[in-house]
């Protein structure tokens, strides 16, 4: 009877034991496991956000507007998607930059984003790669808005073919190395980009300007600008990028409108001759981007306006801009 | 025995791990704190040479042909009175921007509408502390003199305060 109770007492000691150190070793190794998990996370998005922000802060040389044709180079050591999102919303809207970094063969997502109100960024929803080139334009309505930035990334190489000359002699004088600009044949996988003027509809465009129209034709949906600097912004960009951005230029072109109309105010209480009307354009501008149904097919009516003001201006003898 | 003396092993590993993941925690946060302060400082420096030549600002083609780092004073007076517009967005990420005049020397007045030109100092966006920089602008302004406009111009500076 003895020799049966004594081993049934052990092992029941030893299990015990056995089963208590691997509770809580399973727990402690769970807590380490879940802290350098989130430790990772952690990682990744400020490397994300850092990213985000340093774009802003590599883009602000683009933004003096002296110095046309400003090429800057975004190299990033890994391979990183920069996701280009637009807010309308209140008196500017926001420009929003995603940047997701490939970790571990996997793309690191993260929901921080960096929003400005004073940038507009032109390009693909979803840029890829370890190289974006980056140059932008002054666009002037008739005034001068923003400079607006076009963003490619290098992996991607647009062929400009049979370009009108002053398109031809802007692009060769950015020396952007992922923009040819051919007049015999495009490299196979490039995006060829058309002129309706110069070559007919059977060339194998992917991407077409109108010049007549000022349209532009991208993956079958067909979008207009005014301005060289929304034509490359409509060639660069995908349409909800355009669209929307095109909203917070003409919001932007308000309330410069309503600010210039102030110093008009101003001026003429100096006694400088009142002969420029901005109200015109700042109506114009805000009905057009309180529109939920108008787009840019109706941004030449905008133009318009901008184009008696800018006249106005010009006889002007206080000129205001 | 044993499994008290287990016990007290396994709470001191996991105190002692614990208090290793906070003190890397505070380095890599205190890490954050620094890159974001070094991003923010960037970002200031880079606006006071921008801000400017933004459209909000600059002069353009209204004194003549365009220059760099000319502020239109008429121009920014107009903007002090609609400035809750872009303070409420965030527009330029910064806390103060103001603009004082160096030469001729006009004291610290503030320029209000009333007193405009003649006063120092012009607080565009005016709340705000932190770290400060600089930038020489010229600073011009329409006179308008019996049928003649002049354009008179002064050498002033811009000054933009981040939170650092």
């Amino acid at each position: 009877m003895k020799i049966n109770k004594t081993p049934k007492r052990a092992q029941l000691q030893v299990s015990f034991a056995w089963i208590f150190a691997i509770i809580v070793g399973a727990f402690i190794l769970f807590i380490a496991i879940y802290s350098a998990t989130k430790v990772v996370k952690t990682g990744d998005t400020e490397v994300s956000a850092k990213a985000g922000k340093e774009i802003s802060a590599l883009l602000n040389p683009l933004e003096i507007g002296f110095e046309t044709g400003v090429v800057v180079l975004l190299a990033v050591p890994v391979e990183t998607r920069i996701y280009n999102q637009c807010d309308t919303s209140g008196n500017f809207g926001r420009q929003i930059i995603k940047v997701s970094q490939k970790s571990f063969n996997t793309w690191a997502e993260t929901d921080v984003e960096a929003g400005f109100p004073n940038k507009f960024i032109f390009s693909d929803g979803v840029e890829e790669g370890r190289n974006f080139i980056v140059f932008s334009k002054p666009f002037e309505f008739p005034f001068k808005v923003s400079d607006v930035i076009y963003m490619t990334s290098s992996n991607k190489k647009y062929c400009f073919f049979k370009a009108p000359t002053e398109i031809k002699k802007e692009l060769q004088g950015l020396g952007q190395e992922n923009i040819l600009v051919e007049s015999l044949e495009c490299p196979e996988q490039s995006i060829k980009v058309c002129f309706s003027e110069t070559v007919g509809a059977d060339s194998g465009c992917d991407i077409t300007v109108d010049k007549m129209q000022s349209s532009v034709e991208k993956r079958g949906e067909m979008v207009y600008y005014e301005t060289d600097a929304l034509m490359y912004a409509a060639i660069f960009s995908d349409k909800a990028v355009y669209e929307c951005q095109v909203k917070r230029l003409m919001k932007r072109t308000e309330q410069l409108s309503l600010l210039y109309d102030e110093k008009r105010s101003l001026l003429s209480q100096k006694g400088c001759p009142d002969t420029v009307d901005l109200q015109s354009l700042a109506s114009s501008t805000g009905a057009f981007t309180n529109s939920s149904t108008l787009s840019s097919q109706d941004l030449f009516s905008v133009a318009i306006t901008a184009d008696q003001v800018n006249k106005q201006n010009d006889a002007a003898t206080c000129a205001l801009w | 025995m044993k499994i008290q003396q287990m016990a007290f092993m396994l709470i001191a590993v996991t105190v002692f791990f614990a208090l290793v993941g906070m003190f890397v925690l505070t380095i890599v946060f205190s890490n954050m704190k620094a890159s974001a302060a070094v991003l923010e400082e960037k970002n200031a420096l880079l606006l006071a040479s921008r801000l400017a030549n933004s459209p909000e600002f600059r002069c353009g083609n209204a004194f003549g042909t365009e220059r760099a780092n000319c502020v239109d004073f008429d121009k920014v007076m107009a903007l002090k009175k609609g400035i809750k517009k872009y303070s409420q967005a965030g527009f330029w990420g910064v806390s103060k921007i103001e603009i004082v005049k160096l030469y001729p020397v006009r004291g610290s007045v503030l320029c209000t509408l009333e007193n405009y030109p003649e006063c120092g100092r012009i607080e565009i966006l005016p709340a705000g502390e932190g770290k400060g920089v600089s930038n020489f602008i010229a600073l011009c302004r329409k006179e308008y003199n019996g049928g003649q406009v002049q354009n008179v111009c002064e050498l002033a500076k811009i000054v933009i305060t981040y939170k650092g």
